[in-house]
Parts: structure tokens; sequence; C-alpha cells
């Protein structure tokens, strides 16, 4: 899986592309862990393939550390087959996802 | 000219109490699904793409929209959280919101139209922002601001849906004087009488205007619809029994020499919508639902599975004639018997479960040649069973959301976990048995069996 | 089921006060029960502040009652129906064959304006 960073306003944003599960995750935890704990990110989701359980779970991780250290996560552009994974696990009452990576990295 | 609906789920939780087994914005007003009369609505403004927003799941509502193709727009769905505000939700689709004008509908409400107006010019001319809001919600536009604005008439009118006497009152209105305002399912040849295909009134049964029944329903003898009455698909009334002034709800069955009057029906719940009260029928002969068949759809599903069973059964009967009593009398053989839910609503199935202890060469052979599931091989004859799906879940009475076919859930033999070799229970199980579910078709299941066949071994 | 026999209105009227359900596992009690109850009144009245469902044999068995009275030129009222029973009776149509009062006191006092013609 690719991770490509840019930086618009405040926010890191994060554009995944493949397949986000068992064996990437890691990788994408320890590319936000290489930031401060205060750092806002957006994770823009259109290219990414495929979303697992773990994967979900690396998301979810972020989230809460992100919300203990007062930053903001939000999720952009969410393709179908990633929604298809957030459906079943209910899990998009979790994050604030939006249509638009700028929209994202507005407020 | 877009159209976005934003409705949070605490909005319809009321309806979903009251009337469980359908999604609220599924429920039909004077039979048509409430959702329907925003997407005409939509429509008729000239919007070409609507997205509906919850905080709710949306997973029904999305299966029986689709894409919008069926009315010729673009429909796509979206979340929000519960304490999003209206400008907020705007930003979260700050993509979808960037044509030119962007008509937000807001709140669990009901939008009075009338469809021989043209409200494309006028949705056209008016100012943007509130056009009418109430206590639960409002109509609002986005957009520029068109230089000739005026503060134009608006000629519809909103009504709030927070009860259930509310809900009722609405499709009497309706009923009474709006129908025509409405395009209403069935055909119609008087203004104020729709019936749907399939129906069947004896002679002696008795109907009066106004009055819209659905698809698949029979009139038993001497029943008597009285005015104001509206019934749904798949409704049996059986003999000398009165309906006034009530909705018959989808799939229910009306009891001999009863009197229906001023109520709502819906399966076994008989529902007052003045004083809210609802009761729950246990008497089959007085009130109950009707169970839904299988839909046709999977009938060539079911055909392609029995062949392949059949002729699985063919090729594993000489070694499991042969293993069996063999394995029998070691006692490597060990079954239980246990029930689990069945794909249709409310129904289970009670499986003898078989484990095969393959510490020797031929509980290893019995294991490679799957013959622990061979009976199951029947089930999938008798139709109880799909050849590949879903691993048939336990009944669990601590289980928040019950598995049916309304969820893709078809308990089978093998199931598409064992065919990608995943682990059998937990989250990624359920991620691999519904998307094949949604994207399976009967060849690929032939596939996916040989492949649980081959992995199994592995 | 509780049984008691009222004399304040000048004759003999059974005051049946009916709890929690009455349903196809305690129908036929009913009807057995009630028939010994015959034998101390002919007025009945069927007190259902506590009744909170019944189901068809339920109703049955409140209407052979009625009927068991009536032959002895006797009557069954009823009292305080909940929502959810007094719906039911509305869908069966039974409530059109009783008497019915909003509680006790009301259908007691019914059976003494009787008393005084």
């Amino acid at each position: 899986m690719n991770i490509s960073e840019k930086t618009i306003n405040n926010y890191k944003v994060l554009s995944l592309r493949g397949m986000l599960n068992a064996s990437s995750a890691p990788a994408l935890k320890t590319c936000v862990a290489g930031f401060p704990d205060e750092q806002s990110i957006v994770i823009d989701l259109e290219n990414v393939d495929f979303l697992d359980s773990s994967g979900l779970g690396a998301l979810v991780g972020i989230a809460r550390k992100k919300k203990a250290s007062k930053a903001i996560m939000k999720l952009a552009r969410m393709n179908e087959r990633v929604k298809k994974v957030f459906e079943i696990t209910q899990a998009h009452t979790l994050f604030d996802i939006y249509d638009d990576v700028s929209a994202a990295a507005d407020a | 000219m877009k159209t976005l609906i934003v409705i949070r789920e605490q909005e319809y939780a009321w309806l979903r109490d009251m009337l469980p087994g359908v999604h609220p914005l599924l429920v039909p007003v004077c039979n048509k699904p409430f959702i329907e009369f925003f997407i005409d609505f939509s429509i008729f403004t000239g919007s070409k793409a609507i997205r509906i927003i919850s905080d709710g799941l949306l997973g029904e509502v999305e299966r029986y929209c689709e894409n919008g193709s069926r009315w010729g727009v673009e429909i796509s769905y979206g979340s929000m959280q519960p304490a999003d505000e209206l400008p907020t939700v705007i930003d979260k689709n700050r993509r979808f919101c960037l044509e030119e004008r962007v008509l937000i509908i807001k709140g669990f409400l009901f939008i009075h139209y009338d469809k021989k107006r043209d409200y494309t010019t006028l949705f056209a001319s008016l100012p943007s922002g509130e056009l009418l809001s109430c206590c639960h919600g409002s109509i609002t536009l986005t957009g520029t601001v068109k230089p000739e604005s005026s503060s134009a008439d608006i000629p519809f009118s909103l009504t709030a849906l927070d009860t259930v006497g509310k809900y009722y009152s609405l499709c009497m209105e309706i009923l009474r004087s709006e129908l025509t305002n409405y395009v209403i399912p069935g055909y119609s040849s008087e203004a104020d009488c729709y019936i749907g295909r399939n129906v069947v009134i004896p002679k002696s049964a008795e109907i009066k205007k106004p009055v819209i029944i659905g698809n698949n329903v029979q009139l038993l003898a001497n029943t008597v619809i009285d005015t104001n009455s509206v019934i749904g698909n798949n409704v049996i009334v059986d003999r000398e029994s009165i309906i006034s002034g009530s909705i018959v709800m989808d799939n229910t069955y009306i009891g001999e020499h009863l009197e229906v009057k001023n109520k709502i029906a819906a399966g076994n719940l008989l529902i007052d919508p003045e004083s809210g009260t609802s009761i729950v029928m246990e008497d089959p002969h007085l009130l109950t639902g009707m169970t839904q068949s299988r839909a046709a759809g999977t009938l060539l599903r079911r055909m392609v599975h029995a062949l392949a069973a059949t002729f699985m059964i063919l090729v594993l009967l000489w070694p499991y004639l042969l293993l069996r009593p063999v394995l029998g009398l070691q006692g490597k053989w060990k079954r239980v018997r246990e029930t689990y839910y069945n794909d249709l609503p409310g129904k289970t199935v009670t499986l003898t479960k078989t484990t095969i202890d393959s510490d020797e060469p031929l509980g290893q052979l019995a294991k490679t040649l799957s013959l622990d599931r061979f009976t199951l091989l029947f089930r999938v004859l008798s139709g109880k069973l799909a050849l590949i799906g879903y691993h048939p879940v336990p009944i669990n009475p601590a289980l928040r959301i019950i598995p049916n076919n309304t969820t893709g859930y078809t308990p089978a033999v093998f199931s598409y976990a064992e065919a990608e070799d995943w682990p059998e229970i937990g989250i990624d199980t359920e991620i691999v048995e519904h998307y094949y579910a949604v994207h399976g078709n009967p060849l690929k299941d032939i596939a996916m069996t040989q492949k649980a066949l081959f992995n199994r071994n592995h | 089921m509780i049984f008691h026999l009222d004399t304040s209105t000048g004759q003999s009227v059974g005051i049946v006060t009916l709890k929690n359900r009455i349903d196809a596992s305690n129908s036929s009690e009913l009807q057995k029960v009630f028939t010994q109850w015959l034998q101390q009144a002919s007025v009945f009245i069927f007190d259902c502040k506590e009744l909170d469902f019944i189901d068809s044999s339920g109703l049955g068995a409140i209407v052979s009652c009625l009927r068991k009275a009536l032959e002895q030129h006797g009557d069954l009222k009823l009292a305080a129906l909940g929502p959810k029973v007094s719906m039911i009776f509305e869908l069966t149509k039974a409530k059109k064959l009783f008497s019915i009062f909003s509680d006790a006191t009301e259908a007691l006092q019914s059976f003494s304006t009787v008393g005084t013609k």
C-alpha cells in the first residue's frame, strides 16, 4: 500500500492507495505515529481497493489516539468497496466522513 | 439542481418502535414507501441527483432505491454524526453540493405538494435560504441568489411526523382529498380508487371509496372495505370481516368476523393511532403476519446449488457408505444437533454438525473428502440450506441483529470464508461472506465450493 | 381471579377481579369456577382493571360466562377495560355484547337504579 502525504491548512492529508489490510495497517500506524500527537489528519480513502477488519481497526485506533490528544481526524472520499465494510461493522458512526478532501481540511 | 435529504435516526426512531420489520424511511404512506415521495418531489423540482444522509443505518433503503436508475435520478448515500448541524453536513458533502442550487430537506417530515404544478420553473426562481420550517425540520435552498428573486408564495407545505397518530391522520388526509396530487401505486379508473395487480374480490365483497388496495390481495366472502381504508400488499381479509378507516400494512392476515375500525394492522400488531396503544396479537386466526417467500431471483441459484449437491452426493456416496460405519465404530464420528437461524425471518433450521477425528489415515481420508458435510448435502436438495454461503449462525438470544435474508444471510453447507481461507468466526468472516453474497452468482458459487473443498484440507 | 359478593345495592352482585391474563392456559378454569359462582349470584361484574391481556380463548370464556348468566335471567357487565383488552373486544365485535363501565363502582350503581324501579 502506498501512502502519499501533503499538508493543507493545518491538516496532514494522507492519501492511501492499495489495500489496507493486516500487512499494510502497521505501515499506516507508523506513519501517523511519526507526527506529533496534536497533529490533525485527514485520511483520503478514494484509492483504497480493499479494507478488512485490521485496516478498520487501525483507523479506529488512530481516531481514538487523536481524540485523546484533542486533535482532529477525518476521513475523506469513501468509495463503494470501503463503504461495504463500514456498513457491516456500523463504523460510520465513529468517524467524520467528507466527500471532498479540501472540505475535510478546511475547518 | 440537486437534492440533499438529511434525516437523523432519533427523528424516526419512534416509527421503528411502532412498526418493527420495516425501515422507517420505507414505511408506506398510502401504499407508497415514504422515501419515494421525497424522490418524486425532488424530480419535480428538477433535481438530477439525490443524496440521502443519516446517522442511522441506510442499508435497507439503499437496497430498495439502489442507484436511482428506476426513477431516472442518481441516488447516493452518506453518513453523518448525530450531533452534526446542517452547515457541517453541507461541508461533509461539499463535492455533491458544488452545483448551482441544492434543495435540502431536513427532518422526518412529509411534504405536501401537487404533481400537477410546475416546480422546476418555480425552484429555478426562488431565492436561497430557508423556505419552510416547522419544529421538526425544514426545507432550504442553497446556491447563488437569483437577481429577480422576490418572496414568492410557497405552493407546498410540511407535516412533521413524530407520532403514529400523525402518520395515521396524514394517510387519511391524503386519502380523502390529496390522492391526485401524488403518484400513487395501483391502477385507477376513478379518482379515489386504486387497486393493484392480482387482487381477488368476490361478488359478495363490498368496497367503498376512497380506497387504496395493493398487490396480491385476497378478499374473501362478504368482506366489507369501508371508506378511507388502505390495504397493503400480500394481504388476506377473511370472511365477513369489516375494514373501516384503517390501514392494513403489507403481509397481514385478518381473520373471520372481525371489525378493524380506525386502526393500523401490521402483521400481528394492532395499533390504535389515537392513543398510540399497540398490542401483539397471539392468535393466528385473528391477526397475523404472512411469511415472505424467497425472492424469485434466487430460484436459479437454488437449482444450480441443488444440481451441484446431487453431483457431490453421487460422487461421495461410496466413500461415505464405506467409511462412515468404520469410523462410527471407532468412535471417531461425532455428531451434535443444534438449531440455527434460517434465512427466512423468524425461521430456524436444525442441523447435525459432524466432526471427524482425523488422526488416523481413514479419518484423514474422510475429512479430505468432506464426508462430515455429506448429510448436509441432502438439505440443499430440500431447499433448507444453500451449497455455499454463510456459515450457519446458532440461535443466540443475545444477538442484537438477527441474521436473515434481508442482510444476504443464507446458511450453507460450506461457507465463503472457508473458500477464501479466512478465519471462521469474527468480523472478517462476515465481511467476506457479505461481499460474496452481494457479488456472487450461481456459477461463481460452484467455483467457490471447489475452492472450499480444496482449502479445507490445507 | 378473586370473587366476592356485594349486597350494597340490595341484590347479590358477584364482583370478579380478573388479574394479569386470561388465555388458553386458564380460560377453561374461569368457565368452570363461574358455574360455581352462579350458585351464589346471577348478576356479575368483571372488574378488568388489572387485566393486561386476553386472547380469543379468554374472550370466548368471558362470552360464555355472559351467556350462562343470561340463561339465569341475570347479567354480566364489564368494568375498567384497559386499552389493549378494549382493542381486542372491539376487533372481535364482542364489545357490542356487553355493557361496559369505566370502573366497578359505576357498574354497581347501574344495578342499583334497576333495583329501585
